[in-house]
């Protein structure tokens, strides 16, 4: 594969050479392993995976089973959403799962309420005045310290030129430190009943899909995303071309911080609590999810759909191998063989495309 | 001269260092719950005791830096070491390393795999599993009867990490109770292992909501998993006065959700006083005194009748 010519989105962006759009072949992969899950299930329990076999809902799908499958790959998701962009500009960051442990950890000492059950807080981190403040204190400081992690990251990776693996290894370290440090390890419970709304129910979801269409468009349809594209698919041609690109990589990695940050906010108020292990390997998960969406490690290429249509390929993965109730030891198996799957069919379709064109 | 003013200089060093009895311990990882509180509980004994100086490290869960860890120990020249060990296979090259060192060595928490042949000057401090499992699995047993369930019940049991003896002891536990002639109405839908995690525990009791079968019980290897399984279960509409949920633990989250009347059983373990007993008896060993190779700390059922005893 040449670096630069194949790029849907790169500088030699050109319609007619776009070939059947990436995510329509992801989609199919979902599709395929729904009626994979339907058949199994049909054999081995007697029921369906997304349909209502047992007349329990007033339509014609499980929604219970519907909801959790997006609802349980939502907050990684939503560290997907960022990584995807950084991933498009040929960096990686795996600092997202403990920035995410850090954050939590900080944001949610200023969401706890001052009694428990009409007793003090057991677990306040702060002393009175800290206790029962606006929800949007936690928020502001969640986003905050995910933007803070992310523009280090940034300019680590842009102005003193570290690869982004190592930049990012370093702030994975580091920020998992942090969120030890901040309680010695101790966890950080009971928020204010304003902050447990923001992960309440369905929001992640909302949340989610909401950040994936702004995002969506943004990648698309402004110059953020056409010159994210392009210093991915050539840095020193976007150099040339009069893109500020240190400027723009520490713009990309700030937004990944955030999207980190955001995300620890929600997944403390869902769980009411904050633990410094949280966000263990999200990293991870969140470039599979981007990778199985079609995002190219080599940069470039790459797109939002893709990567929440490979989050749902991860969520309707795992509740269907709890729907067969099997271990969680053949969910990983079938997992890492879908990553490698994934990209081993995308480099051949990219390889069938250039000797095309 | 020089050579002189260095040795002297050593020798005081080290003979400062032979007033205060200097402890070395690897605790499995920093970050988990139940072991910080164990940690703490070290903390505050070594607080208490005159010359008694702790170097406390974290193995990160690995079991290859666990094994350097002793064995820089050995080498600086501790007086005893505390391992809370992260993998329980792997204890016999620790037991080895310590025992030809003639370093006293203290297990505490998670049992070794070498118990039966534990070397002289080596002991294992904690509390004995198949108490905690046993004690909430009972309990969830006649709160099922008391219920008037005794015609049939189903359950659902969270899981730990799966290499974790602590894991399958408590599972097993639970599926022996529910094997007893007493018990055996409580039939086992399904077990998943959650990691441990309040929300990989949320994410997979929702799962099974959706699945729609009717159940009347769920157990939690420990407490963070049952009250992710709770909080699924509010979100899902379903009424805590109808299933009965036991953890292990007794967290003061659990306790919380206990005195809110979703919680219904867990159970105590005392991992302050294991922190503090693994010192005692590190210091016994130091001083050679005779020490039971087992010393157990014991598990105290916690309901929503006793809960008052629990709460700080």
């Amino acid at each position: 594969m040449s670096d630069t010519s194949q790029g849907t989105g790169g500088l030699t962006f050109d319609k007619s050479k776009r070939q059947w759009p990436n995510e329509l072949n992801v989609l199919a992969a979902l599709i395929l392993i729904v009626i994979i899950f339907e058949i199994l299930g049909a054999v081995f329990v007697g029921q369906s995976l997304l349909f209502d076999t047992n007349d329990r809902f007033d339509s014609i799908f499980n929604e219970a089973r519907l909801r959790i499958i997006i609802i349980q790959v939502a907050i990684v998701g939503i560290i997907a959403l960022g990584v995807t962009q950084v991933i498009i500009t040929a960096g990686i960051d795996l600092s997202s799962g403990s920035v995410l442990g850090a954050t939590a950890m900080i944001a949610m000492s200023f969401a706890q309420v001052a009694e428990v059950n009409g007793a003090p807080n057991p677990k306040a981190i702060f002393g009175p005045a800290f206790l029962d403040l606006p929800v949007i204190v936690p928020v502001m400081v969640g986003l905050g310290c995910g933007i803070i992690a992310g523009i280090i990251n940034g300019i680590l990776v842009a102005y003193s030129r570290i690869p982004p693996f190592i930049a990012t290894l370093g702030m994975m370290l580091f920020a998992r430190g942090v969120a030890q440090w901040w309680s010695s390890g101790n966890p950080v419970s009971f928020p204010t009943e304003a902050y447990a709304v923001i992960g309440a129910g369905m929001n992640p979801v909302i949340i989610f899909l909401a950040l994936a269409l702004l995002f969506h468009l943004v990648m698309n349809y402004t110059l953020y995303g056409k010159h994210t594209f392009a210093i991915g698919s050539n840095e020193a041609a976007a150099r040339m071309s009069g893109i500020n690109v240190p400027r723009h990589l520490v713009l990309v990695y700030a937004i990944a911080g955030m999207l980190a940050g955001l995300s620890a906010v929600i997944l403390t108020s869902k769980n009411l609590t904050a633990q410094s292990g949280m966000g263990l390997s999200y990293e991870l998960d969140a470039i599979a999810m981007a990778v199985i969406g079609g995002v190219s490690l080599f940069g470039g290429r790459g797109s939002i759909v893709g990567t929440v249509i490979g989050a749902l390929i991860i969520g309707v993965i795992t509740s269907g191998f709890t729907f067969l109730r099997l271990g969680a030891f053949y969910q990983e198996m079938v997992l890492g063989c879908i990553i490698v799957g994934a990209v081993a069919l995308d480099q051949w379709q990219q390889k069938r495309a250039a000797a095309r064109a | 001269m020089k050579k002189f003013v260095l040795a002297a200089g050593l020798t005081a060093l080290m003979s400062t260092g032979a007033f205060a009895q200097q402890i070395g311990v690897s605790v499995a990882r920093f970050d988990d719950n139940g072991l910080t509180v164990m940690r703490n509980g070290m903390a505050a004994h070594e607080a208490k005791l005159d010359g008694v100086s702790l170097q406390v490290e974290d193995a990160t869960d690995d079991v290859a830096k666990q094994l350097d860890q002793i064995n820089n120990f050995i080498a600086s020249g501790v007086d005893a070491i505390i391992v809370n060990a992260v993998d329980t296979n792997a204890t016999e090259a620790m037991s080895a390393a310590a025992a030809s060192a003639g370093v006293p060595l203290v297990y505490v928490n998670r049992q070794p795999i070498n118990m039966a042949t534990l070397p002289d000057g080596q002991a294992f401090v904690a509390s004995n599993e198949i108490e905690s499992g046993t004690l909430a699995a009972f309990r969830m047993c006649q709160d099922l009867r008391a219920q008037g369930k005794s015609g049939g019940a189903r359950a659902y049991m969270l899981m730990g990490q799966l290499s974790n003896q602590a894991a399958v002891q408590r599972s097993k536990d639970f599926e022996d109770v529910i094997g007893m002639d007493m018990c055996n109405f409580i039939t086992l839908i399904d077990k998943q292992t959650a990691e441990w995690s309040r929300d990989k525990a949320q994410d997979l009791m929702t799962n099974w909501i959706s699945s729609g079968e009717p159940f009347d019980a769920v157990f939690g290897n420990n407490d963070e998993m049952a009250i992710g399984a709770i909080q699924a279960m509010k979100a899902a509409g379903i009424s805590m006065d109808d299933v009965v949920v036991g953890g292990v633990d007794a967290t003061s989250d659990a306790l919380v959700s206990m005195q809110a009347g979703e919680m219904d059983v867990t159970v105590f373990q005392d991992l302050a006083g294991q922190g503090a007993g693994s010192i005692d008896t590190a210091i016994a060993l130091i001083n050679g005194e005779d020490v039971d190779k087992a010393v157990f700390i014991p598990f105290k059922l916690v309901t929503p009748e006793n809960i008052g005893e629990f709460l700080p």
